[in-house]
């Protein structure tokens, strides 16, 4: 005999009227945002890494000369404070005809010149004494394409060389510190090189970061849709008990209904994921915006995530309904209190101490023991978190003097771990972006904004370079004081190198037609800039302040879609004792007032307490590495906080109405 | 003796049923009075009607000879919190507050003080045989004990009328018995009134009055003496 559950479950959940598609469409709605942003998590991550993918044929990796074919070197130049990598290539005479690189038709012959179109675009907008200069002259560019690419928006130029030419020649591989992962040379035989551009290295691990602090917030939300229909499926459950279903039955067919809402969800987020993928791909991180086809994650992810949220919230009906068929009446009467113990406490503090030992002797972190300390504190506060709200439900209800005060304290003691995790994503985004707002990450170290630096050979090299600068800069009808530095001056753009800078007067433009009238002098070369010199830290700190900055708008959208889906939830549960006090005369506003203290209050303290925290943590280590505060940061960090309280604030009112609906009276009958 | 609620010729329409076909009814101080009826009666409607929760199509509800059927919803709300008491069925304690909070919350709402709230409810639990429950939640209580932590919250307030609502319907003969006692008793000892809907002939007959409606008329009246 076939299995009456499919049709039963079907034809009940055709029958559950407007409040149960409400239940549905609200599950199905979470369902969809949780896929949704779970895909975009992912692609980012596989598109940060494929971008990445995409640079390192730039980097050369050396074969013995006997095999070499061709020489590459590449460098980075600056145009409007944004970097272009230039790849100079020159193939050996006598030697076997070396591959195209990546995006390229065929290897560059001497003097052909072939560029990114975004690079093109600004050729083609800058006048050439500013950009086009740096460059072998020529009556047209080719053109890169995608597949040498990281993003539509980097700038990078392909210049074939003699083997002879300067741009070629040893001395421009010459290595200083502030070379490292900017300029290369190397004999070459081939492109297969594995080592990723310094601004895209760091895009991966970023993004991870802020993986890690989203999915949490994001299982939460695919948690709570699966509670909405709880209070549903109890009436069914003891329906269906009197009328002879097994619980077995009872489960299967929650299992199923739940599974269908959380499928059909999760397969509209990935819809919407694929529809919005061109939009998606406008989206600028790092070098720019992305290829869409960077941000398709493939059929198997898109398919694993479907299947995991539908899971997830599949588990989560489940077990709400194991507990009721347990104890029907400990869930709805919730005969004892959820306590936590003080054991979480004294994990907590031991956490905090093992970081604050850690991290004590100075805060050179590097980023990887940053982030496992952050993963650590995490972990830790997952577990402190309930035993907090615990806590604070207990002080406050022992002072609370308002009837609205004292049940939303009652309520936090009543379930901690489940006002917990309303707040949890916001509590745990408030730390981070408490940190990373503030922190300068690492030290910044002297400025030298203006500057264009020129490497020379020698001391002497550097005099006679000063007065072709000077003269140089006069043709070019730039304004600028030129200066012989050498080996003392440590603290120069050029940290003790021989060479020449120019302080130039005026704005970028100014500056990149200085930087275009010194290229000839720079023996193969670029002059640089202060940009050039701290590249690599700047990428690590403005990738991670993307990332933090958006981790903190998603999870404070995720944490306002879960409040408001957990408020309606709870409505829905509380819909009969709501209905009676409401009856017997209690103020409508006392009962919504409970639901939002019953959020605010562990929101306030905690989120508050963990984001000063983060920003004391970030200070503390800025003071330790001696650099400044990011006052900017601090100010957005305050916006993003207030914004987010009032979103959360207005999900949780959006179930007003809801309260209003279900607390309107009794139902018309005859009776 | 005037009477503290009055209903005259109340008529209540749900489209083309009627639930109320024009009722008259009246309860004094210390008076009890039990509506009972076969499902679908009206015995419910009455009883929302009398407490203001329903406004009849058609005429008076009257509280100490006040008009309340046309008071406005807000006013009409606060007159329950403040002059009424219910018990209902089940359901009405607040899983989260322990018993002493629940009977306390009435008088929360009407701005008193807190420990005078708590105070003030915790002289029931005496009388009500609640006496050491007062910390527990209403899931630790038995059926019987959340139904006199219900009506000791209605009590709380002094109300003029206490409104229950088939009181007992959940629970056993012999706890149904001590349960209607109780409402019966106390409600006399504060010298409210109290109305009861009940389908239980054995529980109506703790009332001092019953009246019997069918089809939204009153078809039947019966007078106890209570001891």
């Amino acid at each position: 005999m076939p299995s009456p559950v499919l049709p039963l479950t079907w034809h009940l959940a055709k029958a559950s009227g407007r409040r149960g598609l409400h239940s549905q469409l609200l599950a199905a709605g979470a369902a969809a945002v949780g896929s949704f942003l779970l895909l975009v998590m992912i692609a980012a991550t596989v598109g940060a890494g494929d971008r990445a993918a995409h640079t390192t044929w730039r980097t050369p990796d050396a074969v013995p000369a006997k095999r070499a074919t061709a020489v590459q070197a590449t460098t980075t130049t600056y145009v409007r404070r944004e970097p272009v990598t230039v790849v100079n290539l020159a193939q050996l005479p006598g030697r076997a005809p070396t591959p195209a690189p990546p995006g390229l038709h065929g290897f560059p012959k001497r003097g052909e010149v072939y560029v990114s179109p975004a690079l093109a675009e600004l050729l083609h907008r800058l006048p050439a004494a500013q950009l086009a200069d740096r460059f072998p002259r020529v009556t047209s560019y080719g053109t890169i394409t995608a597949a040498g690419l990281a993003s539509p928006d980097e700038l990078v130029a392909v210049v074939g060389r003699a083997p002879g030419d300067a741009a070629v020649s040893k001395s421009a591989g010459n290595q200083n510190y502030y070379d490292e992962d900017l300029t290369k040379r190397a004999p070459v035989a081939g492109f297969s090189a594995t080592k990723a551009s310094v601004f895209t290295a760091a895009d991966q691990g970023t993004v991870l970061l802020g993986v890690v602090l989203l999915v949490v917030p994001v299982v939460v939300l695919a948690a709570a849709a699966g509670r909405l229909g709880a209070a549903r499926r109890e009436q069914r459950l003891a329906a269906l008990r009197l009328a002879g279903a097994t619980p077995r039955q009872i489960l299967a067919l929650t299992a199923v209904e739940a599974a269908g809402v959380g499928a059909a969800g999760a397969l509209a987020g990935a819809l919407a994921y694929v529809a919005s993928l061109p939009a998606l791909a406008e989206i600028p991180y790092g070098v720019g915006a992305w290829y869409t086809g960077q941000l398709w994650v493939g059929l198997p992810w898109l398919a694993a995530v479907v299947a995991a949220v539908t899971a997830l919230i599949t588990v989560s009906a489940v077990t709400m309904l194991r507990q009721v068929a347990a104890s029907p009446l400990g869930v709805a009467q919730q005969a004892d209190p959820r306590r936590t113990r003080a054991v979480r406490l004294v994990l907590f503090v031991g956490v905090l101490l093992y970081i604050w030992m850690s991290t004590g002797d100075g805060g050179q972190l590097k980023t990887r023991q940053l982030l496992a300390l952050l993963a650590l504190f995490y972990g830790a506060f997952w577990l402190f978190g309930p035993w907090v709200v615990d806590r604070l439900g207990r002080v406050v209800g022992r002072r609370a003097k308002r009837p609205a005060t004292l049940l939303a304290a009652r309520r936090l003691s009543d379930d901690p771990r489940g006002a917990w995790r309303t707040v949890s994503g916001l509590v745990l985004a408030g730390f981070v972006a408490g940190f990373f707002s503030v922190s300068a990450l690492g030290s910044e170290g002297p400025s030298h904004h203006g500057q264009i630096a020129v490497i020379t050979a020698n001391a002497a090299d550097a005099r006679h370079t000063a007065t072709e600068a000077r003269e140089a800069l006069r043709r070019a009808g730039v304004t600028a004081t030129v200066i012989v530095t050498g080996e003392d001056a440590y603290d120069s753009l050029l940290g003790g190198v021989d060479g020449v800078t120019a302080q130039v007067s005026g704005g970028p433009d100014r500056l990149d037609t200085a930087v275009t009238a010194l290229t000839p002098l720079g023996s193969g070369r670029y002059p640089f800039t202060q940009e050039y010199v701290s590249a690599p830290d700047d990428t690590v700190t403005a990738r991670v302040a993307a990332v933090s900055s958006a981790t903190l708008v998603l999870n404070f959208l995720v944490a306002a879609a879960s409040a408001g889906l957990t408020a309606a939830a709870n409505v829905l549960d509380r819909r009969r004792v709501y209905g009676l006090l409401r009856l017997s005369g209690t103020p409508l506003e006392v009962l919504d007032g409970a639901r939002v203290r019953e959020t605010v209050i562990p929101l306030a303290v905690l989120a508050g307490g963990t984001t000063a925290m983060g920003a004391f943590g970030a200070m503390q280590l800025n003071k330790a590495a001696g650099t400044t505060m990011n006052v900017g940061g601090a100010l957005e960090l305050v916006v993003c906080v207030a914004v987010g309280a009032l979103a959360v604030f207005a999900a949780i009112a959006g179930s007003r109405p809801l309260l209003r609906r279900v607390t309107a009276g009794p139902v018309p009958t005859a009776d | 003796m005037g009477a503290v609620l009055a209903g005259h010729g109340l008529v209540k329409k749900y489209g083309s049923t009627t639930a109320l076909g024009g009722v008259d009814v009246e309860v004094g101080e210390r008076d009890s009075l039990a509506i009972m009826g076969p499902s679908g009666s009206g015995k419910s409607t009455l009883l929302h009607t009398l407490a203001g929760i329903i406004r009849p199509d058609d005429g008076q509800v009257l509280l100490r000879g006040e008009r309340i059927d046309s008071l406005g919803e807000n006013r009409l709300s606060a007159l329950r919190r403040k002059r009424f008491g219910f018990v209902f069925q089940c359901g009405q304690l607040l899983p989260e507050l322990p018993a002493e909070e629940n009977v306390a919350l009435p008088l929360m709402l009407e701005g008193v003080p807190r420990a005078e709230a708590v105070a003030r409810g915790r002289r029931w639990f005496a009388p009500l045989g609640l006496e050491g429950l007062e910390r527990r939640r209403p899931g630790q209580l038995s059926g019987g004990q959340a139904q006199r932590v219900a009506i000791a919250r209605a009590l709380a307030v002094e109300p003029d009328v206490v409104f229950a609502d088939e009181p007992t319907g959940a629970l056993d003969q012999r706890t149904s018995t001590e349960v209607v006692q109780l409402l019966t008793f106390a409600t006399r000892e504060t010298g409210a009134a109290l109305v009861m809907v009940t389908h239980d002939a054995d529980v109506a007959a703790h009332c001092g009055r019953v009246l019997q409606v069918r089809d939204g008329r009153i078809s039947g009246y019966s007078q106890f003496t209570i001891a």
